[in-house]
């Protein structure tokens, strides 16, 4: 590249202004390392809370093998950075898939998983079933579909690797943190009185 | 055996192999003791109920299987719809536990002797049970759970219809 | 020191919990290792089927009725299409029935090889569901390629079945037959023969014989008993009856038999199916003329209707009352009577790594328990 010329001049520049190399992206790019990790292992527990569970014996096992994109299934909740709601909520499950959710570790990620999640699906007239899952958790990425095809499901991991990697969108956890309160608020709206204990709460009985 | 069934009570073959029996409530446990002993229908497959609201009644069919599991009789019995109560079976068949159970909360039926009609399904429901017919499960979500928009689901479609119709028509007549 | 011996302790297993057979918990009293006493909990998956039935005519009602049971949908859509054609009075055609046939053994299939995939990875053996899983699916094409859905059909409809047999069906229905026949060695040697298998299997989770018919036990249960019931043979329906098969039975009550049994049953799957390849017409209306949709009403009557699923029993219950609408369907499933009345007493002093084992040889599956 000639740099003496006005045009050497004008590239460098641009490789300048560019964001990838601008000096004030230069402080996360230990960020961008670990969020690029962080999108090659992804380890899911699967709550089977619907139907969308049967779908996850066929990506996990030999003919998907989804573990070729780093996704692992584990078994509790404190060990997962994903965390799967395949299918209807219904209020007794949901209680569970919210107290599941608050065990795990940040940075966590929620995959919504079937029409039902998203809308109520088949059951949107059912008096025992969530309609929109994401107002009592910060869901990262709806699959749709009733149900999913293994296929779907393998599509939306790499989207949502893609928005780990690149930070396109802020993630669910931070949003479940700063708006705490409004996933509280609608949490209250259908438990009432028997929503689960705020941290602080918790932390008060272990005081006791 | 069902032969000996139809000496002493008036069965109705409703369908090949499925025979049907209707009773009074207040001999329910005496008949089917004596069903189960006397012919080989000797356990409990389920025990539905139906809303007849418009008789005010529930009507509920035990269905029995015979022990070759090759025939099945229904014994129906109704109820008022208001004060609902039963004697329980928990003594003749132990399944009848969780059947009563069920009913129990869907309902609201009482099975007299049956001490573990707690929660089986919801979890802390105040409303009125579910299954019955009064309860209108539409309006108990539209006042609990708002809809994405660009669902608005249940809408009268003959309006639309109507002017598909209407528009393919005139299409049709342009040509 | 204190005394902690006879302390008992109360864990919950599940409902998030990888050794449950769905979305359900058991409550356990255990005392160390032993479990004491036993509750079921379910409601996890609770959708109120069946007040959604109640406000849906029968072509939307048909399209949640094969939602009911996740792993094994089709004797679901058996039930329902056979207790709206008694109510309706519709007799279907010889080739529709053959073809349900065919569908519900594939079904079958389909189910026992998911279940091998659950049972061993209860005990840890890893290969075989990556096996199983894989195999099932090759079923699953097919059944795409029928149905148009890989899970879920929608296929058996009232009147008959929804579509034609695509060209080359059978031959291709054929050879995958084979392929799995093939298979069951491979599987005898990884997994029925599997000492590991054997010793956690064998003597474990022994049922009481004496009340298995009493208390309405079904399926595998019974047949692990030695106690030959299958409705396919002693209630038959469709044309099961002019098939030639045996109901597999063995005697140690416990869980080793029961997967016995369904080891039996694959085999007899693919004898029936073979057997409905050669026989069917090839000729014949596949569908019923039916009535249009708004006028399609079901007479004030009701039924009980049965289909051997690959677990036992499926019942439904259904009364019309002169209206496009459905009264009522009641379902009741293998696993309402296995959940609670044979499990909670089953698990008592057992361990508690044997809780996995035993639900899984006992094909609970919780949304037909609570719909």
């Amino acid at each position: 590249m000639p740099e003496n010329t006005q045009e050497g001049f004008i590239d460098q520049q641009k490789v300048l202004d560019n964001e990838e190399y601008s000096i004030k992206n230069t402080q996360s790019i230990i960020q961008k390392a670990v969020d690029w990790f962080r999108a090659r292992s992804m380890f899911v527990l699967a709550y089977g809370t619907g139907c969308g569970a049967i779908e996850m014996p066929p990506i996990f096992t030999s003919r998907y093998d989804i573990e070729r994109l780093g996704v692992v299934g584990v078994a509790t909740p404190r060990q997962a950075d994903i965390l799967i709601v395949s299918g209807y909520c219904s209020y007794k499950t949901l209680k569970r898939v919210i107290r599941s959710y608050e065990q795990m570790n940040e940075p966590k990620y929620v995959i919504g998983l079937g029409s039902c999640t998203i809308n109520g699906g088949m059951y949107w007239d059912s008096y025992n079933t969530i309609k929109k899952l994401d107002e009592y958790l910060p869901v990262d990425m709806y699959i749709n579909g009733c149900m999913p095809r293994p296929e779907a499901l393998i599509e939306g991991f790499v989207k949502l690797q893609d928005n780990i990697r690149n930070a396109k969108s802020e993630a669910g956890y931070i949003q479940y943190r700063e708006n705490n309160a409004f996933y509280r608020a609608n949490q209250e709206k259908i438990f009432g009185k028997n929503t689960t204990p705020t941290f602080e709460e918790n932390f008060a009985g272990m005081n006791q | 055996m069902i032969e000996f069934l139809k000496k002493h009570y008036e069965i109705v073959e409703k369908a090949p192999r499925l025979y049907k029996l209707q009773i009074e409530s207040d001999k329910l446990v005496e008949i089917l003791s004596s069903v189960s002993i006397n012919s080989n229908f000797i356990t409990l497959s389920q025990i539905a109920c139906t809303d007849w609201i418009e008789d005010e009644v529930f009507a509920l069919n035990y269905i029995l299987t015979t022990k070759e599991r090759d025939k099945n009789l229904m014994v129906e019995v109704r109820i008022s719809r208001v004060h609902c109560s039963l004697p329980t079976l928990l003594n003749l068949y132990p399944q009848a536990q969780v059947m009563e159970r069920d009913l129990h909360e869907m309902y609201g039926i009482n099975f007299r002797g049956n001490d573990t009609l707690y929660d089986f399904a919801l979890e802390n429901w105040n409303e009125i049970p579910p299954l019955r017919r009064e309860f209108d499960t539409l309006a108990y979500v539209n006042e609990h759970f708002d809809f994405r928009i660009g669902r608005e689901d249940n809408k009268d479609v003959k309006a639309e219809v109507k002017r598909r119709k209407a528009q393919a028509k005139e299409s049709k007549d342009g040509k | 020191m204190e005394n902690n011996d006879n302390r008992l302790i109360k864990i919950y297993h599940g409902p998030q919990h990888p050794g449950i057979t769905g979305n359900m918990s058991m409550e356990l009293d255990l005392l160390g290792e032993t479990i004491k006493g036993a509750r079921t909990h379910v409601g996890y998956l609770h959708r109120g089927f069946e007040k959604l039935i109640e406000r849906r005519t029968i072509i939307q009602a048909f399209t949640i009725v094969c939602r009911i049971c996740v792993p094994e949908p089709d004797p679901n859509e058996e039930n329902f299409a056979r207790a709206v054609e008694g109510l309706a009075g519709i007799e279907i055609s010889q080739r529709a029935k053959y073809i349900r046939v065919m569908v519900l053994e594939m079904a079958r299939l389909a189910a026992q090889m998911l279940w091998m995939g659950g049972q061993s990875g209860s005990i840890g053996l890893g290969v075989v569901g990556q096996w199983s899983v894989y195999d099932r699916d090759l079923i699953l094409d097919l059944f795409e390629e029928l149905t148009g859905g890989r899970v879920y059909h929608m296929y058996i409809y009232p009147g008959g079945v929804r579509r034609e047999l695509p060209n080359g069906f059978l031959e291709k229905l054929a050879q995958l037959l084979d392929y799995l026949e093939g298979r069951l060695l491979a599987y005898d040697s990884i997994f029925f023969e599997n000492s590991t298998f054997k010793k956690r299997a064998i003597g474990v989770g022994v049922v009481n014989r004496d009340e298995a018919l009493k208390n309405g036990y079904v399926g595998q249960v019974l047949r692990g008993c030695g106690i030959e019931r299958d409705v396919r043979r002693d209630n038959p329906y469709l044309v099961y009856d002019k098939l030639d098969f045996e109901i597999p039975t063995y005697e140690g009550c416990d869980v080793y038999s029961r997967a016995l049994v369904r080891r039996g049953e694959m085999v007899e799957s693919i004898k029936i199916l073979r057997q409905v390849i050669a026989q069917m017409p090839s000729e014949g209306a596949i569908m019923q003329k039916l009535p249009k949709h708004r006028k399609f009403k079901l007479p004030k009557e009701d039924i009980y209707v049965a289909t051997e699923s690959a677990r036992g029993e499926f019942g439904y219950y259904m009364a019309g009352d002169g209206s496009e609408f459905i009264r009522r369907m009641q379902v009741k499933g293998p696993s309402l009577i296995h959940g609670f009345t044979l499990l909670e007493n089953l698990l008592v002093d057992e361990e508690l790594s044997n809780v996995a084992l035993i639900m899984n040889s006992l094909g609970i599956c919780p949304p037909e328990m609570e719909r």
